[in-house]
């Protein structure tokens, strides 16, 4: 079969992966089950005291025990030349989101039974360079090759199959999560998406919002029944629950009641906390909130130069914007409907799975999706000057080159340092990383020509390369940013990963063996003590009673001893059965499997659809880079470049 | 799929061509080649439909399992919610030295309810917290026990076979 490629949403607080199944996106469930975020997972990674690597759910209901080796919204921190120390030793967040990914990668593993070696990774359209370089290698330590990362707006258009449309158009992208929100206006024309601008605020979110309907529940009991529950810890943990389910049922009914009976007790007797909430109380208390999205959408707009009639499509993210009043905001704010019929949760990992599909050859797309480079490149230039060389929103992958020369007479390096951002000063700038290009033969000034060449991979992946045009000597340079890490350090930090790989396999073994005994204790009992009471004789009956009695001993020792006892009573109640069904009709003929057939012609199939897709996209590629080739004329000879090489 | 069109297409003309040459009785070797490649072809289209049904009819299989064990598991909690409103009110009458005889015996047809469905509650209180099972909401300083016993129940939790139906929150002792 073609090799399955899953699409993640590496989100700041919940993380969730997709896969294409059967022509459409399939959420890949967690291993811990579903939870409140659904089938996504809490983004928390910890160490327990015992040193024990903790990721998702269990994670998060440990946070509070051991503040200080749990890590929230690593996200957040990728990119910066940042460690955090957990359990006295350093991690960088790159490591942190790979213990994620290592996670998602092993629940895909178990969903689809294939061994999942690629992926698409989502990043907010702000990411920088650093930033996605990050990403790609938190996924490489993972043991995933990122085959692509796409912006979240970009692929949750996808998702809403935006990409299909033959028009123009420009989308609003309204993404608020549980903690941060994140406005991205885009404008979409021939299989392009092109960020035209970003805006959101990182302290905003759903959390605000429960917190304001708990607040309000307490309030009404107090007034009430003059009785404080906020310090009582049981009565907030069923009033949080409470609260929840009354904010998920007014997104479809127009009243109902937090009931919670016997909460509190005085010396009258017990007290039942009943609460009325209609859904016009609710967009009250959430109103002060959602209205403080305004300014994002407004700074949004402002920064693309258009007005709220230039907009075309809004997609929503997130699960707050479930909410009707949320849905009413932002299309009362932008004058347009949202579109529908995709989960907000679900839509940025499904639109990275759709990408998927389209990489693998699963989907069939007669749009060659590009994506853009955010921000400028560009390098410095004398007197701290940025010389942009790719332009913001150029479709990639691209290739760039412009030839610089020295500021100096004799002078035989240059120092390229290469920056990324909007502002024509280099201070102003993000600097990625600065080289040294050496062994100029001494000229006057002006009269050396250094080229130096920006590509841009589809990953928005930047490489530098400069070459001596005087003495044809070409100079591979690398770029060495702060955050960039070697072949070596990557290579030592998935053996870590790897390590951690096997002692949660050699774990999981054991639970599931636990588990295994624990329901086949739970079906022989039914088996013996009901379904075939009178049908088992009692010598038997008595063996498997002991049998299942040194089964249960044996839980609480090591994984052998339980798969010893296991199999002893497995033979046991075989034989009963067997036994029983003696006289039964036999079994069905046997079935021919097609299992191998099957393989072959689903590899073929998806190799074929997977070649002509390759060709589709590198036939753009080759036209892109021509294009780019040519503008290249414009010279800036009397620019000195500070510049690189290795 | 275009290229077995396009191969079919071509070995359809052929066979026209040689119809038309009335070579037919000559090239009867070539006639039966032909038709084995249509017959492949065929064989090789028929394969791929079936391999697809059985992929459609195993992933429909374990979609509807799935659907099943979500909506279940979604009504026994709901109805563990009110389980436990029982189980507190025959607490408060208990106090009121009211007699809960009946409530006991609700109670426990519910319990059984329960055990039928293979669910069970999660042990807590004086147990060492656990993240797979329990969940902390705060911490409280207890010199005289180990660190991370459980000392309060806020909320029970409960498991369905192998699965966290939900866990239970607990507050927990440092020293």
């Amino acid at each position: 079969m073609a090799e399955k490629i899953i699409g993640i949403d590496l989100g700041t607080s919940n993380s969730a992966a997709s896969v294409m199944q059967g022509g459409k996106p399939t959420l890949i469930p967690a291993a811990e089950g579903t939870t409140v975020a659904g089938k996504a997972f809490p983004s928390v990674v910890a160490f327990s005291k015992d040193g024990e690597l903790l990721v998702g759910e269990p994670a998060r209901r440990q946070a509070v025990t051991n503040p200080d080796n749990t890590i929230r919204e690593a996200k957040r921190k990728m990119g910066e030349d940042f460690l955090y120390k957990l359990q006295g030793k350093e991690y960088k967040p790159q490591q942190i989101s790979a213990f994620i990914l290592q996670k998602i990668k092993r629940d895909a593993e178990a969903f689809t039974g294939d061994t999942i070696n690629k992926a698409v990774i989502t990043v907010p359209a702000y990411f920088n360079d650093n930033q996605r370089q990050a990403t790609k290698d938190a996924g490489t330590i993972a043991g995933l090759e990122v085959v692509r990362i796409i912006n979240e707006p970009t692929a949750a258009s996808l998702a809403f199959g935006l990409d299909k449309s033959k028009e123009d158009m420009k989308i609003l992208v309204f993404d608020f999560g549980g903690g941060t929100l994140d406005v991205t206006i885009m404008e979409m024309g021939g299989g392009v998406f092109e960020v035209m601008s970003t805006s959101g605020d990182t302290k905003l979110g759903g959390a605000d919002m429960d917190q304001a309907i708990i607040d309000y529940v307490i309030d009404e009991f107090r007034k009430k029944e003059g009785i404080d529950l906020s310090n009582d810890s049981t009565a907030v943990a069923r009033i949080k629950e409470g609260a929840e389910k009354a904010k998920i049922e007014l997104s479809t009914v127009m009243e109902t009641d937090v009931n919670l009976p016997f909460i509190a007790q005085d010396s009258s007797g017990a007290k039942n906390l009943e609460v009325k909430i209609t859904r016009a109380k609710l967009d009250d208390l959430v109103n002060p909130i959602v209205q403080r999205c305004k300014s994002s959408i407004e700074k949004a707009l402002e920064d693309a130069k258009i007005s709220t009639s230039d907009i075309t499509k809004i997609v929503l993210i997130g699960g707050p914007t479930r909410m009707p009043i949320v849905k009413k905001f932002v299309s009362d704010t932008v004058g347009k409907e949202a579109e529908s019929g995709v989960d907000p949760m679900e839509a940025v990992a499904f639109g990275a799975a759709v990408q998927a599909g389209i990489i693998a050859g699963d989907v069939t797309s007669d749009i060659v999706l590009l994506d853009v480079t955010p921000l400028t490149l560009g390098i410095e230039t004398l007197g701290g000057v940025r010389e942009p060389i790719i332009e913001r929103n150029t479709t990639i992958p691209t290739s760039k080159d412009k030839t610089f020369t020295t500021a100096a007479d004799s002078q035989t390096a240059v120092t390229i340092n290469v920056v990324q951002g909007e502002r024509p000063m280099v201070a102003d700038n993000v600097s990625l990383g600065s080289f040294n290009l050496t062994d100029i033969p001494p000229a006057p000034r002006g009269v050396p020509q250094i080229n130096v060449k920006f590509d841009i991979d589809a990953n928005g992946i930047l490489n530098v390369t400069a070459k001596d045009m005087g003495t044809g000597k070409d100079a591979k340079i690398t770029i060495q940013s702060t955050t960039k890490m070697s072949d070596d350090e990557i290579k030592k930090m998935q053996e870590d990963a790897e390590n951690f790989a096997e002692e949660d396999k050699k774990k999981k073994e054991s639970v599931d063996i636990k588990n295994e005994a624990e329901s086949f204790i739970y079906t022989t009992e039914k088996l013996v003590n009901q379904d075939l009471k009178d049908k088992i004789p009692q010598e038997k009956g008595i063996q498997i009673t002991d049998s299942i009695k040194e089964l249960k001993d044996s839980l609480s020792q090591d994984s052998e001893q339980i798969k010893q006892k296991l199999e002893a009573l497995k033979t046991i109640v075989n034989e009963v059965t067997t036994e029983l069904y003696k006289n039964a009709s036999p079994p069905p003929g046997e079935q021919q499997s097609s299992d191998s057939n099957q393989q072959q012609s689903s590899d073929s199939n998806q190799q074929q659809s997977s070649d002509s897709n390759q060709q589709q996209s590198s036939d753009s590629n080759q036209q892109q880079s021509s294009d780019s080739n040519q503008q290249q004329s414009d010279p800036n000879s009397e620019q000195k470049s500070e510049n690189t090489s290795s | 799929m275009s290229k077995n069109k396009k191969e079919i297409e071509e070995i359809e003309s052929e066979l026209k061509n040689t119809e038309n040459n009335e070579i037919l009785s000559q090239d009867s070797e070539k006639i039966i080649k032909i038709y084995e490649k249509k017959l492949s072809n065929y064989d090789e289209k028929l394969q791929r439909a079936l391999a697809d049904y059985q992929n459609l009819e195993r992933r429909t299989q374990v979609e509807i399992s799935q659907r099943v064990f979500s909506k279940t598991n979604d009504l026994l909690l709901n109805f563990i919610n009110i389980y436990e409103d029982f189980i507190r009110a025959e607490n408060s009458l208990s106090k009121d030295k009211i007699n809960t005889d009946g409530i006991q015996a609700v109670i426990k047809n519910m319990e059984n309810l329960l055990a039928e469905n293979n669910i069970k509650p999660i042990d807590a209180v004086g147990e060492i917290f656990d993240p797979q099972i329990h969940e902390a909401v705060s911490m409280v300083e207890d010199n005289s026990l180990d660190d991370g016993t459980i000392t309060q129940e806020v909320s029970k939790g409960y498991i369905s076979g192998k699965a966290i139906l939900k866990p239970s929150k607990v507050i927990v002792s440092k020293k």
